[in-house]
C-alpha cells in the first residue's frame, strides 16, 4: 500500500509552520471543553454511584483521567498522517491481541476479555476499535471516488468484520456492537442507494440468522426480558426497572448529590459504569441529564465541524470514524438507561469509570484535535 | 497531485446529515427522559421514596460438621438482631431510642452511642442496634411493629462449635470478610459476609457455604409486605463428614490441656492418611468468633506469647531430634552402607573429623547393631551410618519420607520444613557443608526441620511398607493416592523390630510407655533447646531453654492401624513427657485399660 502522508499531502515548506504554539491557538474550544466537562462531571458520579461499594472506584477513575489528558496531549501534538501510516501495524497488533485474550484472557462477568499485564488489566477490545478506525480511515481516504464500489466497500467491511467477530466470539456482544458505528464512515464515503437497501435486508435476514443459532442463552434472555421485563424480575428486567425507577424518580431537579436512594440502597446494578447515567439522573434530575446530553451535543457537532473543515479526506475520514464510535456509545447507552435499547456493556464516554475506556475517549479526542490544529498548513 | 479538495463537498454534505440524524436521535432520547422524569416522574418518585421493590437475601445455611461416627461438631444457632431504620421513624429518633431501651433494659445513652456511630451514613440504611436478643424481646418488639415501623428484628445464624477449644486446630474460625477478600472473590463474598479463616472452615468455605438466593418483593411504605415479585432460592451448603475420632480428638486435647503444655499431636490412619486426631496446644475458643469478636479477647489471643491461633501441627517446624533415626537406618539399610549385622561400640562418645560427639547416654551402649540402636537410640552408631552415607544421600531419603515439601494435607498454612544439603547450603547460606554437621544431622541435629505432620506421615510409611500417604480431614477429600517409594523392604522390617523394642523391650527407652495388648512400636527424640554443658534434670529448666519432646508410634505392629505422633515444646525428654502422652491416646483407642488395680 503507498503512503499515505507522501501520496495525498502536499508537504508544506519548513517555513510554513514556524511555531508550534500556533497550532494551540486554534485548538477547537467546544470540543476540548465538552470532553473536559463531561469528564470532571463523571468523576463526581462515579464517587457517588461508588460509594456505598467496597471500593471507592474515584482515586482511581482520577488517576485514569489524568492519563487520559497526558495521552491526549501526545496525541495531539503528532501529526495525525504518521498516525495514519502506523494503522496498518496498530491494526494488526490490535488483532494479535485479540487473539492472545483467547489464551490468557482473564474472565470478567461472562467473557474473556481482559489481558492482565502485570498488576495491569486492560481491555484490548478497546484498543483495537481505535486502531480499526485509524486504518479503515487510511483505506477509505486512499480512494478518490465519488461513491465506492462494491469491491471496496466488501474490502472495508471485511477490515471492520475481523474485529468485529473477534470481540462477539469472547463472547462479548456489547464490544462488537461498538465497532460497528465505524459505517458511519463508509456512509460517508458514499454508497449508492440501491446497495443501501440491499445490504439493509442481508442485514435483517443475518440477525435474525444469528438470532436462531449465533447466540447465547444468556444474551437472548436479555433482548427478551427487554421486551418484557416482567419476564425476568430478578435478572435484566430486574435492571431495567430498577434503572428507570432511578431515572424517573429524579424528576426535574434530582434529589442532590450522594441522595439518590435508588443508587445509595445499592438497587442499581453496575451504577459506577454502564448505569452512571441513572445515578446522575436520580442525583440530578433532568436538569442534570439535559446538561450532559448538551455537553455530548456540543461535543459531537464539533467534531462534526472539524471534520467538515479538515485538511485533507484523510483528515475527514479519521474524525468521522472516531466521533461515530463515541456517538454510537452516548446514544446507545443514554437509550438503554431510559429503557429505549436491551442491556448491554456498552459504557458512557468520559462518566463511565473504566481505564482502558477512558483513555481510549481521551486518545480520540486527542487525535480530533490533531486533525483541527493542521487545517491551515494547506488552506 | 491535486487530488485533495476532489468530491470534497459530496463528504461535507454526507457528514452534514449524518450528524443530524445524530441530532434527531439524541432529541428522540432527551424526549424519553423528559417523559420518564417529568410526565412519570411522581410516579417513579413514590416507588423510589416507598422502597416498594426490595431486595432481600436469603442467607444459605451453613454446612455441618460431623465427626467420623456422626457426632455433630459444628452447628447453627438462631440469633436475633434489631436493625433500626432511621429514614422510617414515624416521630423523632429520640422516641424511637426510648422505646427500644425500655425494651431492652438498657440506658437510652448507650444506644444513642451507638447510634453515634453512623451519624455519616445514608438514612435510609438500616443500622444495627442490638444482637443476641431474647425470644422475649424480639415478640415485644412484634406486638409493637405498627407504631414503630422503623425497627426490624434480623434472624443471623451464629456458628456454634460444640467442643469449642478442642477442635480449633482442626475446625477453625469465620470471620467477616475483609476487603481485598471481597475484591478477589468477584461477587462471590459482599462485604459483611462471614468466611472461613482458618482449618476445615477456610479449606471447604465454598462447598460449606452454599449460595445466597434473594427475594424481591413489595412492601408499603410502611415496609409491610404486600407481594412477592420474585425469589431466587437459597442453596445449603454441603455437610461434610470428617475422618476425626471425637473421642481420641478429645482425649488428645485432655492430654495436652493445661499450664506449660505447648505442642501438638497427630493421629492418623497409616493406609489411607485419614486424620483422627489433631491438636495444638494451647488451643483457643472459636465460639468468641461467632458473635462480634471483642477487641480485649481478639488481643489476648494476639499477645499470648505460646501463640494459640498457630497450628502447631502443620505450622511450627522443629527438628526431629532421634526421631530422624527412623530414617537414617532405613537409608543406610537400603543403600547398604550397614547390614542388618554390622556392629557398632559405643563407649558414649566418638571422634569424627578431629571432634569428639557424644552419645546422649554417658556410659555407652556397648556393642550394637541395627536394631539395637534404634531400641537403644545409640548416637554413636547412628553418627557412623551418617559419615558413611554423606548429606546429599541422606537429604535424599529424608525427601523420599516426605520431608522438605507440604504433606498436601486439606487445610491451609502447612509449612514445608527444611532438607539441608550441599547445594542448600551454597545456595542459603553461602558456604560450603561441613562434613561435620552431617554427623549432627544424622540423629536430627543441626538444620533439619519438619512439622508434626510430616513426621505423622514418615512413621506411616514405616507402618505401612513404604507408601507415602496424603494426610486429610474430610473423609472423601479428593486427595493423592498413595505413592509407593522404592524403599527396601527388609530395611523397613528391621526398623519395625528396632521400634517395638522401643516400647516393649525393658530396655527400650520408652518401655514406660507400653500398652499391654496393644503392640506399640515407637521411637522417641529430644531436642535441644540450648546446649547443655551440665546436664539438668527438665523441671530444674526455666521453662523456655527445656528440650523438645518427641514421640512418633504406630500400632498395632503386625497390621499397623493407626500412627500416633506426640510433640511436646519444652516438654523435657521424648521418654518422658511425649511417650506417655501417647500411651493415653492407644489406651483410648484400643480400649486398654492401663491401671486396673487402682480401679
Amino acid at each position: 500500500m503507498q503512503n499515505i502522508s507522501k501520496s495525498i499531502s502536499i508537504q508544506p515548506l519548513a517555513e510554513e509552520r514556524p511555531h508550534p504554539l500556533r497550532h494551540l491557538s486554534s485548538i477547537d474550544l467546544g470540543l476540548a471543553l465538552s470532553a473536559f466537562l463531561l469528564a470532571a462531571i463523571g468523576l463526581a458520579t462515579v464517587h457517588s454511584a461508588s460509594s456505598e461499594m467496597p471500593v471507592d472506584y474515584f482515586p482511581r477513575q482520577f488517576g485514569w483521567v489524568g492519563i487520559g489528558l497526558a495521552l491526549l496531549i501526545i496525541v495531539m501534538s503528532i501529526d495525525y498522517h504518521v498516525l495514519l501510516d502506523l494503522s496498518v501495524m496498530m491494526y494488526l497488533a490490535g488483532i494479535v491481541s485479540l487473539i492472545a485474550v483467547f489464551f490468557v484472557g482473564v474472565q470478567r462477568g461472562g467473557a474473556v476479555n481482559w489481558i492482565q499485564i502485570g498488576p495491569w488489566q486492560f481491555q484490548p477490545s478497546e484498543f483495537a476499535k481505535l486502531a480499526t478506525a485509524l486504518f479503515i480511515a487510511r483505506y477509505l481516504a486512499s480512494l478518490n471516488m465519488r461513491v465506492l464500489e462494491l469491491r471496496q466497500i466488501i474490502l472495508a467491511l471485511a477490515i471492520l468484520g475481523l474485529p468485529v467477530i473477534l470481540v462477539a466470539i469472547e463472547p462479548d456482544m456489547g464490544g462488537a456492537l461498538m465497532t460497528m458505528p465505524l459505517i458511519g464512515m463508509i456512509l460517508v464515503a458514499g454508497i449508492r442507494m440501491r446497495l443501501l437497501v440491499t445490504a439493509t435486508v442481508i442485514a435483517l435476514v443475518l440477525g435474525a440468522g444469528v438470532w436462531t443459532f449465533g447466540m447465547h442463552g444468556y444474551q437472548k434472555q436479555r433482548v427478551l426480558t427487554f421486551l418484557n421485563p416482567e419476564r425476568d424480575p430478578l435478572g435484566a428486567g430486574y435492571q431495567v426497572r430498577q434503572s428507570k425507577i432511578a431515572v424517573g424518580s429524579g424528576q426535574l431537579t434530582g434529589k442532590g448529590y450522594m441522595q439518590g436512594t435508588q443508587s445509595q440502597l445499592r438497587f442499581l446494578p453496575a451504577r459506577h459504569t454502564d448505569f452512571i447515567l441513572s445515578v446522575l439522573a436520580e442525583e440530578w434530575g433532568f436538569a442534570g441529564v439535559l446538561t450532559v446530553l448538551s455537553l455530548y451535543a456540543l461535543y459531537i457537532t464539533s467534531a462534526a465541524r472539524i471534520a467538515m473543515r479538515a485538511r485533507d479526506r484523510a483528515g475527514i475520514f479519521l474524525v468521522v470514524g472516531l466521533v461515530s464510535v463515541t456517538c454510537f456509545h452516548v446514544l446507545y447507552n443514554s437509550a438503554m438507561v431510559v429503557g429505549f435499547m436491551p442491556i448491554t456493556g456498552i459504557p458512557l464516554p468520559f462518566l463511565s469509570y473504566g481505564g482502558s475506556f477512558t483513555m481510549v475517549n481521551f486518545i480520540s479526542t486527542g487525535i480530533i484535535l490533531g486533525v483541527d490544529m493542521r487545517r491551515y498548513v494547506n488552506r | 497531485m491535486q487530488v485533495v479538495r476532489e468530491h470534497r463537498d459530496d463528504l461535507i454534505v454526507r457528514v452534514r446529515i449524518l450528524s443530524a440524524v445524530v441530532t434527531g436521535i439524541m432529541i428522540v432520547i432527551a424526549t424519553g427522559f423528559w417523559f420518564v422524569q417529568l410526565v412519570q416522574g411522581s410516579y417513579y418518585r413514590e416507588l423510589a421514596e416507598n422502597n416498594r421493590l426490595r431486595k432481600m437475601p436469603i442467607k444459605a445455611p451453613r454446612g455441618l460438621i460431623y465427626d467420623r461416627t456422626g457426632r455433630l461438631l459444628v452447628e447453627n444457632i438462631p440469633s436475633y438482631a434489631l436493625m433500626i431504620d432511621r429514614s422510617r421513624a414515624p416521630h423523632h429518633l429520640d422516641q424511637s431510642l426510648a422505646f427500644a431501651a425500655e425494651i431492652l433494659g438498657r440506658p437510652v445513652e448507650e444506644l444513642q452511642d451507638v447510634m453515634d456511630r453512623y451519624q455519616g451514613t445514608p438514612v435510609f440504611q438500616p443500622v444495627l442496634l442490638a444482637e443476641n436478643l431474647t425470644l422475649g424481646e424480639v415478640s415485644r418488639i412484634g406486638v409493637q411493629g405498627l407504631e414503630h415501623p422503623e425497627f426490624e428484628v434480623e434472624v443471623q445464624h451464629l456458628r456454634l462449635y460444640r467442643h469449642g477449644g478442642q477442635t480449633a486446630s482442626v475446625l477453625g474460625y469465620l470471620g467477616e470478610v475483609t476487603q481485598d477478600e471481597v475484591e478477589r472473590a468477584d461477587g462471590h463474598y459482599l462485604p459483611g459476609d462471614l468466611v472461613g479463616k482458618k482449618g476445615i472452615e477456610q479449606t471447604y468455605d465454598p462447598v460449606l457455604r452454599g449460595r445466597d438466593g434473594e427475594r424481591v418483593v413489595v412492601v408499603d411504605s410502611r415496609g409491610e409486605l404486600l407481594e412477592e415479585y420474585g425469589r431466587k432460592p437459597a442453596i445449603p451448603g454441603k455437610n461434610l463428614t470428617l475422618s476425626l475420632d471425637l473421642d481420641l480428638q478429645q482425649e488428645a486435647a485432655r492430654q495436652l490441656d493445661g499450664p506449660e503444655k505447648v505442642g501438638a499431636i497427630v493421629a492418623m490412619d497409616p493406609h489411607t492418611g485419614e486424620i483422627l486426631a489433631m491438636v495444638s496446644s494451647p488451643s483457643y475458643n472459636p465460639n468468641i468468633f461467632s458473635r462480634r469478636l471483642q477487641r480485649s479477647d481478639w488481643q489476648a489471643l494476639l499477645d499470648d506469647p505460646n501463640h494459640p491461633l498457630q497450628n502447631r501441627v502443620i505450622q511450627n517446624t522443629y527438628s526431629p531430634g532421634s526421631t530422624f533415626k527412623i530414617v537414617m537406618a532405613t537409608a543406610g539399610l537400603t543403600e547398604r552402607v550397614v547390614d542388618p549385622h554390622s556392629r557398632a561400640f559405643c563407649t558414649g562418645a566418638a571422634t569424627f573429623y578431629g571432634r569428639s560427639f557424644r552419645c546422649w547416654k554417658k556410659g555407652g551402649h556397648g556393642s550394637v547393631e541395627a536394631e539395637t540402636a534404634i531400641k537403644g537410640s545409640c548416637d554413636v552408631y547412628f553418627y557412623g551410618v551418617g559419615q558413611r552415607l554423606g548429606i546429599d544421600r541422606i537429604a535424599k531419603y529424608a525427601r523420599l519420607f516426605g520431608l522438605g515439601e507440604p504433606t498436601g494435607i486439606d487445610i491451609h498454612g502447612e509449612k514445608r520444613g527444611l532438607v539441608p544439603d550441599m547445594a542448600w547450603s551454597l545456595k542459603a547460606r553461602k558456604m560450603p557443608w561441613y562434613p561435620g554437621e552431617t554427623i549432627s544431622v544424622s540423629i536430627g541435629q543441626g538444620p533439619i526441620l519438619m512439622t508434626p505432620v510430616q513426621m505423622a506421615v514418615l512413621t506411616s510409611m514405616v507402618a505401612n511398607g513404604g507408601y507415602r500417604v496424603t494426610p486429610h480431614l474430610v473423609r472423601d477429600a479428593k486427595v493423592q493416592a498413595p505413592v509407593r517409594v522404592p524403599l527396601d523392604p527388609d530395611a523397613i522390617e528391621i526398623v519395625h523390630k528396632g521400634m517395638w523394642d522401643v516400647v516393649n523391650d525393658p530396655s527400650g527407652t520408652a518401655y514406660a510407655a507400653h500398652v499391654p495388648g496393644a503392640d506399640v512400636a515407637g521411637k522417641t527424640g529430644t531436642v535441644q533447646v540450648i546446649a547443655q554443658a551440665q546436664r539438668l534434670t527438665a523441671k530444674a529448666l526455666p521453662f523456655k531453654y527445656r528440650d523438645h519432646a518427641w514421640f512418633t508410634s504406630f500400632a498395632p505392629v503386625k497390621d499397623p492401624k493407626i500412627v500416633v505422633v506426640v510433640f511436646a515444646e519444652h516438654g523435657g525428654s521424648g521418654a518422658h513427657t511425649a511417650a506417655p502422652i501417647a500411651q493415653a491416646l492407644y489406651a483410648k483407642y484400643f480400649k486398654v485399660d492401663l491401671h486396673p488395680a487402682a480401679r
